[in-house]
């Protein structure tokens, strides 16, 4: 694969983090933006969260490749600029598929992305919340050595099937760090305001990033056919009715996936509002109907309600599973239905902010055999009545 | 002196029974209680309506899915039970149901509640890891001896409340030693002596071993001090609060299943609530950095704050934490001190009026 897009070498002595610290901070002093929103170690040392920052010193404190995903850095930006756009421009340095939520939510009316512009980098995964809390200085060294040798083995489930771990598109700018020497970092304008602050820094894309798309692509491949072959052996234990019904048995209905997925944006879900709430009489009749009635009720439906509702704008970036206290594999599952849904609307969620969303895009020639298989079966109907 | 049926049956087993002869005899409606969902072994609350399903429940399954209050809350919610139904609860879910219907948030009417004297839980973790069958022998064993449970929930194991106090009927389980041939059910009410008329079964009159009980209870004490200084919260400061919930990830998911936390919409997730760019343009100028996570201690604060006088200490929060914080022993801490202030046992006594609700003139007159 060869495009035109061209790069800026930008030292990374210290390492790719350091690098992209560094870049941040010279991109800060040039006035490229007001302010830096990026994931740090909180005070207490023991976990981290995104810090909007403003102050170069504590910006030189930053970890944008922390070893974990406490919160989805999409749904961060949302609560930021949900209510309007602001006055700061604001730079996000991000996770690709947080950059790919962000760019949904943009779509979806829940992000305004005006004065922000969106940074992402190769991303080695992060480490499953839980894992990481069983031993915070372990999971440190744990996330270190693996993301030096994209060993995506101690990573999320949906991170070891990653496909888009780098640019995908919709960026304004990429930090490439796979395939180039390790003191240096590439950084890949993929908008205007990626131009800008190119060049406002003083640097121009010139150097090829052949090398960089060689590792990309190769990677690539590999987490595609690990991801084909993962949905494929998934798909025998939850396929229909029984399948899911297995897969979620142990479900509570604490609903807490769709607390922190980025994609659930609803401020009020259809499954916690008053048309969930029945009468007594209603939950008699409906323990009669069959061989009683689980309580919490209507379990699978919102799993499927929501699979429905967010799986074209599904990114995969594992939240779900990790917020799950019954451990239930949601994204994976979750993973499996998006990409079928996604791949028949031909439609990649975070590629691009231009390309709309698939269920406002209306197309006359589109999913004629769908149509074909209801003609067949009105007509029959109409046979009938005659 | 209570009315005593006893069963020629394991516990398990004679409960089943009755709760058979409660179906078949019509006298309930519907029985909810925990049920195999699966072969492989996952367990639901349900509601059931046929004497047949009763053989699939496991009503003393030490396990909490769920805390049952919440539930019996959406089922009393938009109307009363209109017909008799049986559930089979634990205690702190007695407790906690209790509460609500204090919040008006639920109904006792048309209602059987049978509880038993409870050795605890497991966590959740371990129904995932599905080896909770294996423990089960060392569970009966413990149980009858009256030791702790060992592995159980933390919250069950400083438990001091594991007495039902409103049941209407009680499994004598803890330090029972005859409940492998033997179920033993106290008929503490009216309506649990009434309900049981023409089961087959020995009636007889008795009282729980109240020194058993006093020695577990003072067992349950001793491991609550022991997993306080463990949890390291006895002085809960301004800098403990911020270590203790640095790592948290501001899900909420402790409201979502805590049945004290009963606000159909939780003023964190109110528009009052979200900040706008104003906010964080103000917050910059001021430090030069927000955490975008920092709001995460005042909702816990202020969860505290709302809870704390009716935490049954289930426990179920600490167990759904996607990050492992001790959320059981902060919220046992808070709630204990603030209910003995008030003199106060949730769930105890329906009567009681919530200490919030309660005006009396000559109260704290310190502070005032």
């Amino acid at each position: 694969m060869t495009t035109n897009r061209k790069g800026a070498l930008s030292p990374a002595k210290g390492g790719a983090q350091k690098g992209i610290i560094d870049f941040a901070k010279e991109a800060l002093s040039q006035g490229c933006f007001d302010a830096v929103l990026i994931p740090s170690r909180v005070p207490a040392g023991d976990s981290f969260a995104y810090f909007l920052i403003q102050n170069e010193a504590v910006l030189e404190g930053a970890t944008p490749l922390s070893p974990i995903m406490p919160v989805q850095g999409a749904r961060v930006i949302s609560s930021i600029t949900r209510r309007g756009k602001g006055k700061n421009r604001i730079a996000v340095i991000m996770r690709p598929c947080e950059a790919r939520a962000t760019i949904e939510l943009a779509k979806l009316g829940q992000v305004d992305l005006e004065n922000i512009t969106v940074i992402t980098m190769d991303c080695p995964g992060v480490i499953p919340l839980s894992d990481y809390f069983k031993d915070t200085g372990k999971g440190d060294k744990v996330f270190e050595d693996a993301s030096q040798n994209w060993n995506s083995q101690p990573m999320r489930s949906v991170c070891q099937i990653c496909d888009k771990f780098s640019s995908v598109g919709g960026e304004d700018l990429h930090i490439g760090t796979m395939g180039i020497k390790s003191d240096s970092i590439l950084l890949i304008p993929n908008s205007l305001k990626g131009e800008d602050i190119l060049n406002k820094i003083g640097l121009s894309p010139e150097d090829g990033i052949d090398d960089w798309e060689a590792s990309v692509s190769k990677l690539t491949e590999q987490r595609k056919k690990k991801r084909n072959q993962s949905n494929e052996g998934l798909r025998s234990d939850v396929e229909g009715i029984d399948g899911l019904l297995q897969a979620f048995s142990t479900c509570i209905n604490c609903h807490n996936c769709m607390r922190v997925c980025p994609i659930c944006y609803c401020r009020q879900c259809h499954f916690d509002s008053d048309k969930m709430k029945f009468s007594f009489d209603d939950y008699v009749t409906r323990a009669e109907a069959r061989d009683g009635l689980r309580m919490p009720t209507d379990m699978l439906l919102f799993h499927v309600g929501r699979m429905l509702h967010m799986s074209l704008s599904c990114v995969s970036c594992g939240m779900c599973e990790d917020a799950c206290p019954m451990m239930i594999p949601v994204s994976q599952i979750f993973t499996l239905v998006s990409d079928k849904n996604q791949e028949a609307f031909d439609y990649i969620p975070g590629r691009s902010v231009d390309e709309p969303l698939p269920l406002t895009t209306f197309e006359e020639e589109e999913f004629l055999e769908v149509e074909q298989s209801y003609a067949g079966v009105s007509s029959k109907q109409e046979g009938q009545d005659d | 002196m209570t009315k005593v049926l006893s069963i020629e049956k394991s516990s398990e087993d004679g409960l089943k029974e009755l709760l058979k002869f409660l179906l078949e005899n019509g006298k309930v409606k519907g029985v909810v209680a925990l049920r195999k969902m699966s072969e492989d072994g996952a367990i639901s609350y349900s509601l059931i309506s046929s004497p047949d399903d009763v053989e699939s429940t496991v009503p003393l399954f030490p396990l909490m899915p769920v805390n049952l209050a919440k539930q019996l809350s959406l089922l009393t919610l938009m109307e009363a039970a209109t017909e008799p139904i049986a559930v089979v609860l634990r205690p702190c879910e007695l407790r906690a149901f209790i509460e609500l219907v204090k919040r008006t948030q639920g109904s006792l009417e048309n209602i059987l509640f049978i509880s038993s004297t409870c050795g605890g839980v497991y966590p959740l973790k371990m129904a995932v890891e599905g080896n909770i069958g294996e423990r089960l022998p060392e569970y009966g064993k413990a149980l009858v001896q009256g030791e702790l449970v060992p592995n159980t929930r933390l919250a069950c194991q400083a438990c001091e409340y594991f007495v039902p106090y409103t049941a209407d009927i009680t499994v004598s389980l803890l330090g029972n030693k005859g409940i492998e041939k033997e179920t033993t059910l106290f008929l503490n009410t009216e309506k649990g002596e009434s309900i049981v008329e023409g089961i087959s079964g020995k009636f007889s009159e008795g009282d729980l071993d109240t020194a058993a009980i006093e020695r577990i209870r003072s067992k349950r004490r001793t491991e609550k001090e022991k997993l306080s200084d463990e949890a390291e919260l006895r002085n809960l400061g301004i800098d403990e609060i911020n270590k203790t919930f640095s790592r948290c990830i501001g899900c909420r998911n402790c409201s979502k299943v805590c049945p004290a936390c009963y606000c159909h919409v939780c003023f964190f997730e109110t528009e009052t609530s979200q900040h706008g760019p104003v906010y964080y343009e103000r917050e910059l100028q001021k430090t030069g950095c927000v955490n975008m996570l920092s709001d995460t201690i005042f909702y816990h604060l202020v969860r505290l704050f709302h809870v704390s006088t009716s935490c049954t200490a289930c426990g179920q929060c600490a167990d759904v934490c996607p990050v492992n914080i001790p959320l059981w022993a902060i919220s046992l801490k808070m709630g204990e001190s603030v209910q003995k202030t008030f003199d106060y046992l949730p769930g105890k006594d329906m009567e009681e009026g919530l200490p919030i609700t309660t005006f009396l003139p000559e109260e704290f007159a310190g502070i005032v």
